[in-house]
């Protein structure tokens, strides 16, 4: 007895990528013992029901979207993804259309690979999107650019190389969206077309097309009402066509026949029957009067059976089916019923009989059309034999099989049961014996001897169930994950953006040392990220840090080049901070473009938390999801948070290799890229001896660059005044120059008040502060200042030391000024001439950088000097600080 | 330092130009095997090329490879779909874009159609004569797109900067054709499908070609006229000569010049190729010269070439004429439908030309071809001016009977029934819905009756009379169950008036067959009912009285008699006349049969017998 069998048998696994695999283009094809199966990939795999093993394997050379099998012929057509249709010729399998063996490195496939020879491919065609073979022709359906074109053609043998001169008809579907994909490229659709070929009663079709390869009967009255009294005088067979846009239109075969030359008329030829208004994935055709049903289920499903209902099925659901009745006149309609069935349609599939099963990601569903299905409708009088309506509602029963991806209905059991052949999302390959009295809910007698039948049944659909709940157990936690996430994420937003005064309790703060990575001193910058909040930084939170450099001072155009370093925060709970240390500069050219800038951001990334748990979980709740995938989330797809900004200066890199205490001597800075001789010369020099490198030919011969600054010393110590207690003003002054630097404490110790450093690029760079008093600058007589002097041999070092100690005069003196020092009384005579002066020589400086612009390099060289001249004039300390 | 660094990449360049040059040339050669899985594949190898050559930066040095591989692309692309692909537009101005900008001109140009863009590029190439050739060909693939997309303004505009201004007034496209001259190409450029100077060729013969049709099809004759001979006397392939002389006799046909237009014919038929449209169309002709025999005749030779299938080769991979015309529509000369479609034609000529036998074999022809489903390369002649299946079956009965094969007749018929009686209504009154309904249903009463009134024919002539009227009785149930309810409902569409006349001439045909049969077997007083039904049914149908008439005389009911005849006299003859125009053939001919034989002598035998007793009187 079936019943004691278990109801779904597992036959073999395909490989399957991460996710599993997509709906819409698997096929499952079953021909006696042997089964046809693609998987979406460009496999197609054939396997022995009886001795349960692959039997071959054929690779195309790419996705194999659709299989036909033509049983009568042995030939297998198979369409290749933008390459065309192939026919494999199964008689010759043994023999061999193979070119060439190799070894899958797929574990999982023990038989040899047989990779299709280019020749198999009869139709060379890269926009057919699906194709029908129905005796001697072959139906295409091919994608252009603004609709789609059914051709018709003789159908192709292996081993023939055919032109479209076997193109015997053509004409254009009036689609009334262009398929998908930007003008000019066309792009695979992600919905395919269906087609599918309806033959009219008694025609004489060849027998044995097996179900679901696109033929089936309908019974006279309906095929007579939908197609025209042309097609049914002509028995000719009908194309059907069901399109992405969801329009189901039919077209008589043998009126489409033209001439080459001219394509038939579409308006003549093409009749839309319906439009469903969302994606057309199956059409297929029903037996639905009961009177027939015994006579139905004596036969196989092989057996030519016509129907009398015809059923569409779009992507989300939406069903319809099309049977002929009588109107109150009498006259014979065809009667258009539309239902809402659970969706996504994955795959759907007719048996003999009334029912259609139909495939979701959740579930597999049976529906029966039969009007004596519904038990609502059982005692409706039929009057004398005319065929009964179709019934008002579906109640989808489900069978507890989930996520299955193409359908195939193998035969009917001897016990009255359907068997179907199915492809699960995982790639399994499995039956499931469907007992008709046990599948269909509804008022059933439980007697005791099904009783314990249907325990067992139920016991096994356990198994099918648990694939499903750890599927959407999955997807629960992720989308719990995802919103403690979000939360997480917004208090932390709302106290870094709360907390604009006093100490953030998320900080970033940045310092930089120098350090001897291989052969080269690297100036290091250190980013310390704090967490002081009481949220932690979770997954989804990246430090984003963005290094601007200045552009070099050398070259007037180059504009400052920036990258930025995102690192990831995984997991910073609160309290614990993390440090992440970034190499600076100088490059391998030795060039370190200073100032540089360092910008410090949170980022948050909605679409990697956010996107992952609104991303199907299940590939299959929605496969077609990915092609718009988070129209919902903004532009960024992020939150960005500023947290710091930190400005590297020359004052910042300076190294002061005299002042390092004997005992951890560092050898001589050496320049980025210095000459190893130079080096070991360097080295070798008796202390003492003067240097005879080209920086010292270079101190001998070219004076330094000097600038200097004054700034009132009032002004200083008010600025300073908790740090220079008890040192000279001096002193404190170049203490405060150097905080950030790592020599400041030896400064500090040494209490001194001029340092000799070296820049990054090696060159020496003076800072001498000292005392001065300006005598005709007050009325009321000299005013005590500090003047620092920056000087180098390098124009350039002294030029950013410059600009770096500028800067902090910048800061200091706009803090004072908030404070509200006054100034003391200024012989204003005096300043305006200074001021006036300098605006004189800004003015110049205006346009020599614009004659720089426009001359030649003669004319430019003495621009420049000029140039250079009147900087260092602006540099020369006539204007005090105050 | 950065100099040699310089001259290396430039130096690497060169040879990788030689390389893609190789490859591009390798490729064209493959192409001219004519393999179509190997030319898909050299499609893609171009267009790899293609991708490389456009990552790099336009220069002028790589441009004139860059266009070369873009024309073969585009070549290619055309001749293997045997269509211009709508983006191809895309490809040439891509090419275009890639020329302004080694000009550092391309700046707000992304907006510029195509015209404009030409313009600057033309302006801008004399800058750059090693660009000249492959912008030619480029010019040229350019014109054959805007020629087969009738967009001849922008055509005629280009051509004109082409040539350079001197030109200018003409607006003339042939001219203007004529005058350009595309430069040789270099012995040392690389390979291209098709070289400029062919391309220049092409077009001239397809534009004089496209303009002489359209001017043929909107009635300037004798401008279609000059230009079809420019086209016949240009260069131009066997195929493409045959058609230009099939239009040119089409033209001459019209102007009405038989002779010369037969001349040409006769010159398109020994071009050989597609001899379809001359023989066609010569059968026109002979049918307005009134040569019957001649004209069925060409329109059997039509047939039967028709039904050769010639295996197709495979096609040039270059852009040929045939590509570059319009696509033959039902009103182009040039249409020859299936062979289907000329059989129905040849089938239908002889049954108006009274060749029954003849119209009765090619019926049966027709149809055993359409039944005979082992041929996928017919089509029935289902075009809407063409009648639809069920009328070729009436028309096949009707042939049947005509050559006096009533058997075959019946069987055509009983065939025609058993395939649509199950569409007819149940109970009454179809009619309402049926006037917005699809084509074939609202007809299908009007079919179903129609067969059963050529079965009654087909009986009376086997002598059967009680079948003939049993037949004769459900055709006018069937018709009169079919009744259209309003009449304002009608009127409204010529469709539907169409119908309704076929239905009145329908009724009142088989109201006068049954009387008809009603009086040859002595029963007066029924058929003059029917006869009396008829006129009632049908006032305008001069048949129905006369037979009333008749048998009113027969049975000497005088006054009723001469009430008719005064009927008759003061109708005028023509409007029925008028009428049948509309109606199917068969039913016209179903009409001619029961029309009597002598009326014109029957009123003046009235007249003189109504004369004789006023004169006594």
């Amino acid at each position: 007895m079936a019943g004691t069998e278990p109801r779904v048998h597992y036959l073999a696994g395909f490989s399957c990528p991460l996710g599993g695999l997509a709906a819409g283009k698997p096929r499952v094809l079953c021909h006696e013992e042997e089964v046809f199966l693609s998987t979406g990939s460009e496999f197609v795999y054939v396997y022995d029901q009886e001795g349960g093993l692959l039997t071959a394997v054929y690779q195309f050379p790419d996705q194999v979207w659709h299989l036909q099998l033509l049983a009568l012929r042995r030939a297998l057509y198979v369409l290749c993804a933008r390459r065309g249709i192939y026919c494999l010729s199964l008689e010759s399998r043994t023999r061999g259309s193979s070119s060439q063996t190799s070894e899958d490195k797929d574990s999982e496939i023990s038989s040899p690979v047989i990779t299709v020879d280019p020749e198999a491919c009869v139709l060379p065609h890269t926009t057919l999107c699906a194709f029908t073979v129905h005796d001697d022709v072959l139906v295409a359906l091919v994608q252009s650019p603004a609709q789609w074109k059914m051709q018709l053609f003789e159908r192709p043998c292996p081993g023939e190389d055919c032109w479209p001169g076997g193109l015997v008809g053509e004409v254009e579907l009036s689609a009334t969206m262009p398929p998908v994909g930007a003008p000019g490229k066309l792009t695979a659709p992600c919905f395919l077309p269906v087609l599918c070929c309806v033959s009219p009663p008694g025609s004489r079709v060849p027998r044995g097309h097996p179900q679901g390869c696109g033929g089936f009967m309908l019974e006279e009255a309906l095929f007579g009402l939908l197609f025209g009294a042309d097609a049914t005088l002509l028995e000719s067979p009908v194309i059907l066509c069901g399109l992405p846009d969801g329009q189901l239109c039919c077209v008589v075969l043998k009126a489409l026949v033209t001439s080459r030359s001219a394509p038939g008329d579409p308006k003549a030829l093409v009749k839309i029957l319906h439009h469903l208004e969302e994606p057309v994935v199956f059409i297929g055709a029903l037996k639905t009067e009961p009177q027939a049903e015994e006579a139905v289920e004596s036969m196989l499903p092989c057996e030519d059976v016509y129907s009398d209902c015809l059923v569409a099925l779009g992507h989300h659901g939406r069903a319809l089916a099309i049977k002929a009745s009588w109107n109150k006149s009498g006259s014979l309609v065809p009667e258009l019923r539309e239902y809402l069935l659970p969706g996504p349609v994955l795959c759907a599939a007719c048996s003999g009989g009334s029912r259609l099963y139909h495939s979701t990601p959740s579930d597999l569903c049976v529906v029966d059309l039969a009007l004596g299905g519904t038990p609502l409708n059982l005692e409706q009088p039929q009057p004398d034999g005319a065929p009964g309506g179709l019934p008002p509602l579906l109640c989808p029963a489900s069978l507890s099989i989930c996520s299955v991806l193409t359908l195939s209905v193998l035969s009917r059991t001897p016990a009255g049961g359907t068997e179907l052949l199915a492809l699960s999302a995982k790639g399994r390959l499995m039956t499931c014996r469907l007992d008709l009295n046990s599948e269909m809910p509804g008022p059933t007698k439980m007697t005791t001897e099904n009783a314990g039948q249907k325990i067992k049944e139920l016991l096994s659909g356990i198994g099918d169930v648990s694939e499903r709940v750890s599927f959407l157990k999955k997807a629960v936690d992720q989308r719990n994950k995802a919103l403690t996430s979000l939360n997480e994420a917004m208090n932390v937003s709302c106290a870094l953006l709360s907390s604009r005064e006093g100490a953030p309790p998320i900080s970033c703060t940045i310092t930089t040392a120098w350090s001897r990575l291989q052969l080269q001193d690297v100036l290091m910058a250190t980013c310390l990220l704090e967490n002081n909040s009481d949220f932690s930084l979770d997954q989804g939170w990246t430090l984003c840090i963005q290094v601007l450099t200045s552009s070099s001072a050398l070259d007037l155009d180059s504009a400052g080049s920036a990258v930025t370093y995102t690192i990831p925060v995984d997991r910073l709970s609160p309290g614990s901070q993390r440090e992440v240390t970034l190499p600076l500069g100088p490059s391998e050219s030795g060039v370190l473009d200073l100032p540089v800038t360092m910008s410090c951001t949170l980022f948050y990334s909605l679409k990697e938390v956010v996107g992952r748990a609104l991303a199907p979980s299940d590939p299959l709740e929605d496969p077609f999801l990915e092609e718009q995938p988070l129209d919902l989330l903004p532009e960024q797809e992020g939150i960005c948070l500023p947290l710091s900004r930190h400005t590297v200066d020359m004052l910042q890199c300076l190294r002061f290799p005299n002042l390092a205490p004997p005992r951890a001597h560092i050898p001589c800075p050496l320049g980025p890229a210095a000459d190893l001789v130079d080096t070991f010369l360097e080295t070798c020099r008796p202390p003492g001896s003067e240097s005879a490198g080209p920086e010292a030919l270079r101190a001998k011969y070219l004076p330094p660059s000097t600038a200097s600054i004054r700034v009132s010393a009032e002004l200083l110590r008010a600025a300073l005044e908790d740090s220079h207690s008890g040192v000279s003003l001096c002193s404190a002054t170049l203490q405060w120059l150097l905080a950030e630097n790592a020599a400041v404490d030896i400064v500090r110790a040494q209490a001194l008040s001029s340092v000799q450093g070296v820049a990054p690029d090696g060159t020496d760079v003076h800072l001498i502060i000292h005392e001065v008093a300006m005598n005709d600058l007050c009325l009321a007589g000299p005013i005590q200042a500090v003047e620092i002097q920056v000087e180098s041999s390098s124009l350039a070092d002294m030029c950013r030391a410059h600009h770096a100690i500028v800067g902090r005069m910048q800061t200091m003196v706009m803090e004072q000024a908030a404070r509200g020092s006054s100034p003391p009384d200024l012989r204003v005579q005096y300043l305006r001439q200074i001021h006036a002066n300098h605006e004189a020589l800004l003015r110049e400086v205006q346009s020599l950088r614009d004659r720089l612009c426009t001359e030649d390099e003669a004319g430019s060289c003495a621009t420049a000097q000029r140039l250079l001249q009147v900087y260092k004039q602006l540099r020369s300390p006539s204007l005090v600080l105050l | 330092m950065s100099r040699p660094s310089l001259l290396d990449a430039s130096a690497a360049r060169a040879s990788c130009l030689d390389l893609w040059r190789e490859e591009n040339d390798r490729l064209v050669r493959r192409a001219k095997l004519r393999r179509q899985l190997l030319t898909q594949d050299v499609l893609e190898g171009l267009r790899g090329l293609l991708r490389s050559l456009q990552g790099l930066p336009a220069a002028v040095p790589a441009l004139p490879l860059e266009l070369a591989v873009t024309c073969n692309v585009i070549i290619l692309r055309v001749s293997l779909s045997r269509v211009f692909p709508e983006d191809q537009a895309q490809g040439i101005r891509q090419a275009l874009e890639r020329v302004l900008e080694t000009q550092e001109q391309l700046g707000p140009r992304l907006e510029q159609g195509l015209r404009e863009l030409w313009d600057s590029v033309l302006r801008a190439s004399a800058l750059l004569p090693a660009l000249l050739p492959a912008l030619h060909l480029l010019a040229g693939l350019q014109a054959a797109l805007w020629l087969s997309t009738d967009r001849l303004g922008d055509l005629a505009s280009m051509l004109q900067t082409l040539n350079g201004s001197q030109s200018r007034a003409s607006e003339d496209l042939l001219l203007l054709l004529k005058a350009w001259s595309p430069p040789a190409v270099e012995s040392d450029a690389p390979l291209i499908l098709q070289d400029a100077q062919g391309l220049k060729d092409v077009l001239l013969t397809a534009s004089a070609f496209r303009q002489g049709l359209q001017e043929l099809i909107t009635g300037r004759l004798p401008e279609a006229l000059s230009n079809l001979q420019e086209a016949a006397s240009s260069l131009c392939s066997r195929s493409v000569l045959a058609q230009v002389y099939t239009a040119l006799g089409n033209c001459l046909r019209k102007m009405g010049n038989p002779q010369r237009a037969l001349l040409y014919l006769i010159a398109a038929l020994k071009e050989g190729s597609p001899l379809g449209p001359p023989l066609l169309e010569a059968s026109r002709l002979y049918q307005q010269l009134g040569d019957t025999t001649a004209e069925l005749e060409s329109l059997e030779l039509l047939a039967e070439a028709l039904s050769v299938t010639h295996s197709s080769e495979a096609p040039q991979i270059l852009i040929e004429v045939e590509l570059l015309l319009p696509r033959p529509d039902p009103a182009s000369p040039l249409h020859c439908g299936t062979q289907s479609h000329v059989k129905h034609l040849l089938a239908s000529r002889c049954l108006q030309t009274g060749r029954a036998e003849d119209a009765a074999e090619h019926y049966l022809d027709l149809l055993a071809l359409l039944f005979d489903g082992s041929e996928p390369r017919l089509s029935p002649p289902l075009c809407p001016p063409g009648p639809c299946m069920p009328e070729l079956f009436l028309e096949a009965a009707v042939a049947l009977i005509t050559a006096s094969r009533a058997q075959d007749a019946l069987t055509v018929c009983e065939e025609l029934l058993s395939r649509t009686s199950f569409l007819l209504p149940k109970m009454h009154r179809l009619w309402e819905d049926v006037r917005k309904g699809t084509r074939e249903l609202p007809h299908c009463p009007l079919w179903v009756s129609a067969a059963h009134l050529l079965q009654g024919q087909a009986w009376v002539q086997l002598r059967a009379q009680k079948e003939a009227i049993s037949e004769f009785s459900r055709c006018l149930e069937l018709l009169f169950r079919a009744m259209p309810e309003d009449k304002d409902q009608a009127s409204n569409c010529e469709q539907g008036c169409r119908l309704d006349a076929a239905l009145q001439h329908l009724r009142s045909a088989a109201l006068i067959s049954r009387g008809l049969e009603w009086a040859a077997s002595g029963q007066d007083s029924k058929a003059l009912q029917d006869f009396f039904l008829s006129v009632q049914m049908c006032p305008g149908h001069r048949d129905a009285s006369f037979h009333l008439l008749q048998t009113l005389k027969k049975l000497n009911r005088k006054d009723e008699a001469s009430a008719v005849w005064r009927r008759l006299k003061a109708q005028t003859q023509p409007p029925q006349e008028g009428a049948t125009w509309s109606l199917p053939l068969y039913l016209e001919t179903y009409l001619s049969w029961i029309h009597p034989p002598n009326c014109e002598t029957l009123l003046e035998e009235f007249q003189t017998s109504l004369a004789e007793p006023c004169d006594v009187l």
